[in-house]
């Protein structure tokens, strides 16, 4: 078995394929030719995807992550390797073997996304989810990023879910370069690769280290992904990811508000006081930062600048208003 | 005799249950002025989600931990899988797993399937068979 399967999603789908089996057995000619003439009109809309002028003009001609290493996979466990690859090119030491109890599933033959981007957590780096286009793949590869991609080769009533990881691209040739199944620096053109992604509505992910960020990650995604991981690493080892959020999008609100959460975790209370006030300043209606001001300033004894930032809070409607009112009054 | 016995048992039956809960009470009463609002909660509060909704994710996890157990994961590996996802993904794999049909192998030995996917892989449209390249 070259792929393996990872089921997700197309639940409903692989349900009306078994009705859709059954009667092709009755009248087989039938149903068969009228499969044919639909499989041929769609073959008119499939066409090689353009990349934007920009990225372009910005992505060298060719180019491949040498240094990627290779594993090869067994039975259905494409997901424990691709796994293995990006996390050993980011110099994670652990074997495919290790990852095989951490993130296949034996019942359904396969692994999960889910599960994908939480392995990647337990051993310290953040899986980052990137949009899926080709622009943001080949520019994210250009950056030195191996990406992990889902893939369903085969038909979307007959899926064969694979991961593979994305290396290399040719602009010339519109090829891409995959370590992927039991082949390394597999080539398939833009044509073939993007037919077979986007039946995973383009799913890919980078894993990164802690205080990097992905070249094409907008601010919520970032935020999200660092949440998640936060959660799991506590926030003594998440502080890099959020310094390092600030920087990149200065104007976040939200990303203070995580930075002064992680400061106060870590016992740095005047400098959570400093992240809660940009946080604030730079969206004067983030309630919840007004209140997390509000109740660190209280637990410092400083009631007078707890008591403006509550009131500020209590002012905003929303589900923190109430929780305000409730701070202020305990004042 | 049987009435002595309860009244000397009951009071103290009173007090042990009085006593017993105590901690609970005391763990569940957040201390005023350290507490803040986490960065979860926040998240989850832009993108609207209702207080019933967050309950329901947090749940999900015992759920998702026994149906992978249910799925032939170790049970030693099951709790760490768990707790590396968050909230958003458990309430998928929670959600996901239940609707999933019983494992069958979907790729059949059906002539037509195998027809069509050498045709559309001919087409440039799969990637199943490898010689097709």
């Amino acid at each position: 078995m070259l792929t393996s399967r990872v089921w997700y999603l197309e639940n409903a789908r692989t349900a009306g394929v078994l009705v859709l089996r059954k009667r092709l057995r009755k009248i087989p000619g039938l149903r068969f030719a009228g499969l044919c003439l639909v499989l041929l009109l769609l073959t008119g809309c499939a066409a090689t995807p353009q990349l934007a002028d920009t990225t372009q003009q910005r992505l060298p001609e060719r180019l491949l992550l040498d240094d990627v290493p290779f594993h090869g996979q067994r039975d259905y466990q494409c997901g424990p390797a691709a796994l293995a690859m990006v996390l050993n090119a980011q110099g994670v030491e652990v074997s495919v073997d290790a990852l095989i109890p951490q993130v296949f599933l034996p019942g359904r033959e396969g692994s999960v996304q889910p599960e994908m981007l939480a392995t990647v957590r337990r051993h310290g780096r953040i899986p980052f989810v990137i949009e899926g286009n080709l622009d943001t793949l080949l520019t994210e590869i250009a950056a030195g990023q191996p990406v992990v991609v889902m893939q369903n080769l085969s038909l979307p009533a007959w899926p064969l879910w694979h991961y593979a990881v994305a290396i290399g691209f040719d602009l010339e040739t519109d090829e891409l370069i995959l370590h992927s199944g039991e082949t390394p620096q597999r080539i398939e053109s833009f044509k073939r690769f993007d037919a077979t992604w986007a039946r995973s509505d383009r799913w890919a992910f980078v894993t990164l280290a802690p205080g990097k960020l992905p070249e094409t990650i907008n601010e919520d995604t970032a935020i999200e992904a660092t949440t998640a991981w936060e959660r799991l690493q506590g926030a003594e080892a998440s502080l890099p990811a959020w310094n390092a959020i600030v920087e990149r999008f200065p104007g976040t609100a939200m990303g203070y508000f995580a930075l002064g959460n992680a400061r106060h975790a870590v016992g740095d209370d005047g400098g959570a006081i400093h992240a809660f006030e940009q946080a604030v300043a730079n969206d004067p209606n983030l309630a919840v930062g007004w209140l997390n001001l509000g109740l660190l300033h209280r637990a410092r004894g400083e009631n007078s600048q707890a008591r403006r930032a509550m009131q500020q809070a209590a002012d905003l409607p929303g589900k923190w208003q109430a929780h305000a009112e409730d701070a202020l009054n305990r004042l | 005799m049987m009435k002595k016995i309860c009244r000397f048992l009951s009071p103290l039956l009173i007090a042990a249950l009085v006593l017993g809960s105590l901690p609970v009470v005391a763990a569940s009463q957040p201390t005023p002025g350290t507490t803040l609002i986490s960065t979860e909660e926040a998240l989850s509060a832009e993108r609207g989600q209702s207080h019933r909704e967050r309950i329901h994710t947090i749940l999900a996890r015992d759920d998702v931990q026994e149906q992978l157990v249910a799925q032939g994961v170790d049970p030693a590996e099951v709790e760490a899988r768990v707790a590396a996802l968050s909230d958003a993904e458990a309430a998928q794999m929670a959600d996901q797993l239940e609707e999933l049909p019983a494992g069958a192998s979907v790729v059949g030995a059906l002539f037509a399937v195998f027809v069509i996917l050498l045709v559309t892989d001919i087409l440039g449209l799969t990637n199943v068979f490898p010689f097709t390249r």
